[in-house]
């Protein structure tokens, strides 16, 4: 075999190692109930805003956090605590949620939310991503 | 049909029209013609000529007809013809004229003509430059044409399947059943546009798409001289021109991107200039495959090898410019990315992925059939080559290109892994994290290969020499880099690994350059751009690893490090301050202080917030430097929203960036709830308390002086003299005036102190006595702890490093491509260096 072939195969199999090795990386789409089975533990979780209760964020109280409940895709409703900031723009009408979080307790600690805004024309938002 | 309706506009959109299928029609013209062109050269040269004829006289109509696309589409967006669904649906009356080029890239028609236009100029080039190569370029480059022609055809066949979508498109059209539209006069109804992004509604947004959409455009063009050598089976006449557009190709792809990036950190508030958001990703991708074929095509050119890897390089770069076109603009990406476009629906799904099965399988089955001709060496490279480190290194680049486009494409290959584990995976949830942990191992090896590999000759290199030079650098970059470490506390050994490769690659291009090349500027090229990449990768470490929020007294996340538990992670991102107005807050070395905003109720919707950071002496407690930011927000920018939307203001120093922007905000235009207070001055001298300050009320005056108050027979006008002075000790002279008309009614005109917020107004005159009278002094002064702004202050040190490196990158590219250009003008073809001063010759 030529240098550059053993060379390429090195690289390859390297490449390949690290590729699965941070495979773990990756998530899952859980509901608020199965990410509940590991408190602690974060997951994205697909939900919709509840309208009714709305949003409670006190600035003068703490400026990185807010609350508001969530049903999830099986139906279950949840608080969420954001704590990662102030409330997004238009969080109260988006159609859906992806939030990135864990569940401990009664409560879904969140630190990003994903929005799906419902006009066409209007790009997804996301807030809280770490920086 | 158009009768039927009153106050359209619908020949501006009859021209763009007509020339969409015009232009259409040319590139599929050219593109025949060309073709016919090339069947013909061996066997009817003269016919062969007439077809080149026509072919270049299709592709110029083609041209023209592109540019009149362009012209018509501005026409209308810029006189606000809200019949056109794409002006009415990325416009407004009220935007300003200079963004109204932005309105081109947010939509998706806007952005395919964008592409088109650069490759109709771009083909002119070619035309004119590809000699022999000519007729199979711009079969290929007018082909092109023909594809990207397509997505603006806006045509239906039968009711399900539409191909494409025109940018001419009528509001009527695009919602077909609304009830407003049965209406003749629906135009009165359609008052103003949706309006442009405001995220868009940037200078950067202006230059950075053409820019970006310029560099996929130049894509194009190696991967059509690929194509075309392939097709003619002609390995040596296509190396200079595909060099000198890789180059071209390589800045401006890499300007586009560092441009992007450059509009996220002054625009966006994600906190920095890259987020390893997946459109970005889509961009950098084939910025690394173009970047490693150059080397390649550079090996090959020096030494006869690589050829191959070299064809799949580029022809990849292009094919990759499709997928993340796929990627970004069909909503596959939708919960992943922060501006992956929402989706165009199935339509556009399924025409990219035909174009890019298209493209593949024209590209797999002419290196296949070329597979056995394709020139190779049979001996094998020493060791101590330049070529051999070179193509190692390209391969690393080519490696991290599949690492991130892996990543990246997670939403596409997800439905597989739940097909074959059941389990719905999701991205990471420390996304910067997830890249960074790979790539800081590409960017170690990459940064230390560009500093040896330059030390190194073709063929072999006398290793006595290169160990000698190799070592003095590696002292002097540790030296380099230890002082850095030190100074800028970096202990993580990853990174103490990158900051010593940067530094490596750093000194090794300064010296070589100085050293072995005595400064010659036309040589200089490869050795400037690598060192503008070092640059680069220095800037990152640098500004990354020690940003940090000083809006929390916290060091901050560094570079999305794991802290052990989620909640330690999250306690670590409480990065916003409240700033209530007037309230000096401690920031890091600096005090902040929210001093106002700009807001003038109903008049604009872009709002400035003023805050002033100082920063105070520990001893002498004097201000030692003070200076003002302005980080403004739409507050509810389109009057049914809730919330803001930010842009960041920046200090910018030498050495570091203060970042700072607001999260959240009290909305004036809704909570202005303050009231006036009444309060009695009995006589001149008397005092009225304020929030942060004091009123002394002087007596009564007859003397009206106000440009508001037009005096009129019958008035009695009278005012309150007043002084009001603030928490810094400044007086400012108010004076509200009390008017009664003819004796009936009773009007006031108001005096304000806006910086205070304050508002005053002089309520009654209650007499007492012959000479005395009390004042009623009405106040109504916000309350400051109701009027605050929530601010996220960062510091990105040295960040201008960064940004040099970009500039001193993209420098050295064209150092290169000068060097290259000089030399064709001298007319020597069997030249076969190009900007190295140790190439060997080109093995016939």
């Amino acid at each position: 075999m030529k240098k550059t072939h053993v060379a390429l195969l090195v690289l390859v199999v390297v490449a390949i190692s690290v590729i699965s090795a941070t495979f773990l990386d990756f998530s899952t789409y859980e509901t608020f109930g199965s990410a509940s089975k590991e408190p602690g533990k974060s997951f994205h979780v697909i939900g919709f805003f509840d309208k009714a209760k709305g949003i409670q964020y006190d600035a003068k109280t703490d400026p990185n956090q807010f609350t508001f409940y969530a049903k999830d895709k099986s139906g279950a409703m949840t608080k969420v605590v954001f704590t990662n900031g102030a409330p997004p723009r238009d969080i109260d009408k988006s159609e859906q949620l992806v939030m990135k979080g864990y569940v401990k307790g009664d409560v879904f600690y969140c630190s990003g939310i994903q929005m799906k805004c419902p006009s066409k024309y209007k790009k997804d938002m996301v807030v809280g991503e770490k920086v | 049909m158009a009768a039927e309706f009153i106050g359209e506009h619908l020949l501006p959109g009859q021209i763009g029209y007509f020339c969409v299928i015009l232009s259409f029609v040319a590139a599929l013209f050219s593109s025949f013609c060309y073709l016919r062109a090339v069947n013909t050269e061996q066997t009817d040269p003269v016919n062969s000529q007439s077809w080149l004829t026509m072919a270049r006289w299709g592709f110029g109509t083609h041209t023209i007809g592109i540019i009149s696309i362009f012209i018509s589409l501005y026409y209308v967006i810029a006189n606000h013809l809200f019949e056109y669904h794409y002006a009415w649906s990325h416009s407004s009356y009220d935007l300003p004229v200079k963004y109204l080029l932005s309105c081109f890239w947010e939509g998706q028609e806007g952005s395919f003509m964008l592409w088109m236009f650069w490759h109709s100029i771009l083909g002119l080039v070619v035309m004119r430059t590809a000699k022999s190569f000519e007729t199979r370029t711009m079969s290929i480059i007018a082909m092109m044409q023909v594809i990207l022609g397509t997505m603006l055809l806006g045509l239906y066949i039968g009711q399900d399947i539409k191909i494409g979508s025109t940018p001419f498109l009528l509001l009527r059209h695009a919602m077909q059943g609304a009830p407003i539209f049965s209406m003749p006069n629906y135009m009165t109804f359609v008052k103003d546009g949706n309006g442009l992004n405001v995220s868009l509604q940037n200078y950067w947004m202006v230059i950075h798409p053409p820019v970006l959409f310029l560099g996929f455009a130049l894509s194009l063009i190696p991967f059509a001289y690929c194509i075309a050598a392939l097709w003619k089976g002609d390995y040596k006449t296509f190396i200079k021109p595909t060099i000198a557009w890789s180059l071209i190709g390589g800045a401006v792809l890499g300007t586009g991107i560092m441009m992007g990036g450059r509009w996220a950190y002054e625009s966006l508030n994600f906190g920095g200039y890259w987020a390893w958001d997946p459109v970005e990703n889509a961009s950098l991708v084939p910025w690394l495959t173009l970047v490693a074929g150059l080397h390649t095509l550079i090996v090959y050119k020096s030494t006869g090898r690589a050829l191959t890897i070299t064809i799949i390089f580029l022809l990849l770069t292009h094919l990759l410019v499709w997928y993340s076109t796929f990627l970004t603009r069909t909503g596959i990406l939708g919960k992943t990315s922060v501006h992956a476009f929402t989706g165009d629906g199935q339509a556009l799904y399924y025409h990219l992925l035909i174009v890019i099965g298209f493209l593949l399988l024209l590209s797999v089955a002419l290196l296949a059939i070329r597979w056995k001709s394709l020139p190779k060496i049979k001996t094998e490279e020493a060791t101590l080559s330049r070529e051999f480190w070179m193509f190692i290194g390209s391969a690393v680049i080519f490696i991290s290109a599949v690492m991130i486009i892996f990543s990246t494409s997670q939403p596409v290959w997800a439905p597989l892994y739940k097909l074959i584990k059941k389990k719905d995976l999701a991205p990471p949830i420390d996304v910067i994290k997830h890249y960074n942990d790979t790539q800081v191992w590409i960017a170690i090896v990459i940064g230390f290969l560009a500093g040896i590999t330059m030390y190194m000759k073709y063929k072999n290199t006398e290793a006595k020499k290169l160990w000698k030079h190799l070592a003095i650098v590696a002292v002097l970059s540790g030296v380099l880099a230890l002082a850095i470490a030190l100074g800028q506390h970096i202990t993580t050994w990853q990174y103490c690994f990158m900051l010593y490769s940067a530094c490596f690659s750093i000194v090794g291009s300064i010296a070589y350059g100085i050293s072995i090349q005595k400064g010659k500027f036309k040589n200089l090229g490869p050795v400037t751009a690598h060192l503008g990449f070092a640059l680069v990768l220095l800037g990152i470490l640098l500004s990354s690893y020690n940003k940090h929020a000083i809006s929390f007294n916290s060091m901050g996340v560094r570079f999305g490090f794991d802290k052990g538990s989620e909640e330690k992670n999250i306690a670590e991102n409480r990065e916003n301050e409240l700033l209530s107005l007037g309230r000096k807050v401690a920031m890091g070395d600096y005090y902040a202080t929210y001093i106002g905003d700009s807001s003038v109720p109903g008049k604009d919707k872009r709002v400035y917030y003023k805050v002033k950071f100082q920063k105070i002496d520990s001893t002498t407690k004097k201000v030692k430097e003070e200076f003002m930011l302005y980080p403004d927000a739409f507050i509810n920018p389109k009057g049914n929203e809730s919330g803001l939307s930010a842009n960041p203001d920046t200090k910018h120093y030498l050495t570091e960036d203060i970042y700072t922007f607001i999260s959240s905000a009290t909305d004036k235009g809704k909570s202005d709830t303050s009231t006036y207070r009444s309060h009695i001055a009995q006589k001149p001298g008397d005092t009225i308390y304020l929030n942060e300050g004091f009123m002394i009320f002087n007596g009564f005056s007859k003397d009206v002086q106000d440009k508001r108050y037009q005096p009129s027979d019958g008035d009695i006008a009278v005012t309150a003299k007043l002084t009001v002075y603030d928490k810094f000790g400044a007086a400012h002279e108010l004076a509200p005036i009390y008017i009664v008309k003819n004796k009936e009614y009773v009007s006031y005109i108001e005096d304000t102190v806006r910086d205070m917020d304050l508002y005053t107004r002089l309520g009654n005159i209650i007499v007492k006595s012959q000479d005395s009278a009390y004042a009623e002094i009405m106040v109504r002064q916000t309350n400051p702890l109701d009027d605050f702004i929530v601010l996220k202050a960062l510091v990105f040190p040295y960040i201008n490093t960064l940004w040099a490196g970009v500039i001193i990158m993209v420098f050295g590219f064209f150092i290169s491509l000068g060097k290259l250009l000089a030399r064709r003008h001298k007319n020597s073809p069997a030249d076969p260096v190009l900007a190295y001063d140790n190439g060997d010759e080109l093995p016939e």
